[in-house]
């Protein structure tokens, strides 16, 4: 960990927060600053945030060296940034089980960060983990991995998500993967787990993925709510009663299918879905050259989107494809899946 | 269920008004001018009560109340057939909701069946949660809403094979005890803030609470501070109480009264409503204080 010199802020504390800003919207710079709650605020009101960038961070830089911010305040900050910020970097969710027969356990977030900390730094040297609860009863770990002969990279973070009580964690890796092993040792240990095991599940939006495995989504299921019961008004702009819908029923069948398959809300977000076929061709068995190939015919589909789900949900209703849609396509935020391998029955 | 209430205090009530509506009846033939007068004020009596009780019915409908609006005129013969489709709609809407307040309803669906668990506390209506079954043997649960944290997988794999009932009880017992810990907590966070020193702290399932609070705005007493542990996942009260000082130094004797006080509170009581009576003692010390 960096220690702050004798005389002032450390270099590297100050060029790191330096850096943070700098990657900051200039929109947010305040409210990240105020929820950090290091500067006072009285202080806070003196940066200009309508000049340059350079000039903003060189500002709260100055202001941390007022106050001697250290690398635990910093490593804070950075952990706001990201908890506020949407940050392009995949997420990846994880599973953990308990051994057989293992109840569900009180979980004090304070015992398990504790554990968590004391078994990591036994087993690595020079690992430098800060801790941040969120609102949703969950804690972020953000952790800078550093070798046994060189401080912990800042700039190389892994960060986690974990929620008490859950078997899921969301993490983000930096490039560092040989520390892995070590950092499931410590989670499993301090959350009480037995196994860790990698989810087909990852996309750039966390929120998405919590809904998914914590199925917050607004999943459709029949019940009699009362609002399921309101017919809703089909658009009638035409005023001459002659005059009809063509193919009026396919269309409301079509409706009626895709909402029964998605339900009526928001689905999550996700960018993509991938599909590696290891599946044998299947064609006419007397034309073609692949058709009495035994081995499978390997193959990727992927499907990207800006908005994955809403955009299958739209196809059937846009004419494009047929509903139902195939389960394959709709079963991704049930099963929390969004990479598939398909194999031959 | 709902059909034999008719027939108790409503059904009484339309008995009384029609026996009330036949004596009313004027006699027929013998009396002279005077009487038809008296018929025709009755009439006009009648006919005003009817234009009310139409009126009301409207201003209801309009309202968007749910409420059935069962026999209010039963001797009328509906005189258009939509307009008895309408009110069977209403009925059926009312007796829905009326299902979704006794906290279990369930639709059969192509497969199996959808249980809605609509969970309660305090007779404050909290969230819902769905489990939908595929009814082939073994009993599957095909998909569900419920949070991760519930031990959903242990209750079905000890009571859906054997004891359907069981299984359903169990898991509601469960979602009603999270959902009730929850909105004390939700309650403590938003609507007492005042007296807590820091953020309530809690997991997930809300079978660990800690706060530290103070009984004195300007902060100048002794805090509390408390740790709630509901060991059993059904209760909404906790099962053990521990509240300590966490400074430094001795705390005096009140401060240890109060503690004991306040451990006994936290058992017997409701979150909230343990800070709503602190709220009181507050608010009575401040009346107390600002009279001269």
């Amino acid at each position: 960990m960096g220690h702050s010199s004798v005389i002032g802020m450390d270099e590297i504390v100050a060029e790191f927060i330096r850096r943070t800003i700098l990657k900051i919207p200039v929109a947010e710079i305040g409210k990240i600053l105020r929820i950090w709650n290091f500067i006072p605020e009285s202080q806070l009101k003196t940066i200009n945030l309508k000049q340059c960038k350079e000039n903003v961070s060189q500002d709260v830089v100055e202001l941390c060296k007022k106050k001697r911010a250290s690398m635990k305040e910093a490593a804070i900050l950075d952990i706001i940034y990201h908890q506020t910020c949407q940050i392009k970097k995949i997420w990846t969710v994880y599973k953990m089980t308990k051994a057989p027969g293992e109840e569900v356990d009180l979980s004090d977030m304070e015992e398990f960060k504790d554990s968590f900390k004391k078994v990591l730094q036994r087993a690595l040297k020079n690992v430098h983990i800060s801790f941040r609860d969120s609102e949703d009863t969950a804690v972020w770990i953000r952790i800078a991995w550093g070798t046994p002969y060189m401080k912990p990279n800042q700039y190389k973070t892994t960060y986690m998500v974990y929620h008490s009580q859950t078997p899921f964690v969301f993490i983000s890796h930096c490039r560092i993967k040989k520390y892995i092993p070590e950092l499931w040792q410590a989670l499993m240990t301090a959350g009480n787990y037995h196994k860790i095991q990698q989810m087909e599940l990852r996309s750039l939006y966390l929120d998405s993925l919590k809904a998914i495995v914590f199925k917050q989504y607004n999943q459709d299921f029949q019940t009699y709510c009362l609002t399921s019961l309101e017919e809703e008004n089909s658009e009638v702009e035409i005023v001459d009663p002659r005059i009809i819908h063509e193919n009026m029923k396919e269309k409301e069948r079509i409706q009626r299918v895709t909402r029964e398959t998605f339900g009526d809300y928001v689905q999550p977000r996700i960018e993509f879905a991938q599909y590696k076929l290891e599946t044998k061709f299947k064609t006419d068995p007397k034309n073609g050259i692949l058709a009495e190939r035994e081995e499978p015919f390997r193959c990727l589909v992927k499907f990207s989107s800006p908005h994955l789900l809403e955009a299958l949900k739209s196809l059937a209703p846009a004419g494009i494809a047929d509903a139902p849609l195939s389960s394959l396509l709709t079963c991704i935020p049930h099963k929390a899946m969004n990479y598939f391998t398909i194999r031959e029955k | 269920m709902a059909s034999s209430q008719k027939h108790g205090v409503l059904y009484q009530l339309e008995r009384l008004e029609a026996h009330d509506q036949r004596s009313a009846r004027p006699q027929d033939g013998h009396q002279g001018p005077q009487d038809s007068e008296t018929d025709l004020e009755a009439k006009i009596l009648k006919l005003r009560k009817l234009r009310d009780e139409l009126r009301t019915k409207v201003k209801l409908h309009e309202a968007g109340a749910r409420i059935p609006i069962a026999n209010l005129e039963p001797y009328e013969p509906l005189k258009n057939s939509e307009e008895n489709l309408k009110m069977k709609l209403e009925k059926a809407k009312a007796f829905f909701q009326a299902f979704h307040l006794t906290g279990l309803s369930g639709k059969l669906t192509t497969k199996g069946v959808c249980i809605c668990f609509n969970t309660a506390f305090e007779g404050n209506i909290l969230d819902s949660y769905y489990v939908d079954l595929i009814i082939k043997k073994p009993l599957q649960i095909h998909r569900h809403s419920v949070p991760v944290f519930i031990p959903l997988e242990q209750i079905a794999a000890k009571y859906l094979e054997t004891n359907f009932q069981h299984f359903v009880y169990s898991l509601s017992e469960h979602l009603n005890g999270y959902s009730g810990r929850k909105y004390q907590a939700d309650q403590l966070q938003c609507g007492f803030s005042a007296f807590l020193a820091r953020p309530l702290q809690r997991n997930s399932l809300c079978t660990l609470l800690s706060f530290t609070y103070t009984m004195d705005p300007s902060g100048e007493s002794f805090p509390f501070c408390a740790r709630l542990v509901y060991q059993d996942l059904t209760t909404t009260l906790p099962t053990d109480v521990t509240i300590t000082y966490q400074g430094t130094g001795a705390t005096p004797a009140s401060w240890e009264n109060q503690r004991a006080v306040h451990e006994t509170l936290f058992y017997k009581n409701a979150l909230h409503k343990v800070f709503e009576s602190f709220l009181r003692v507050r608010e009575n010390f401040d009346c107390v204080s600002s009279v001269p």
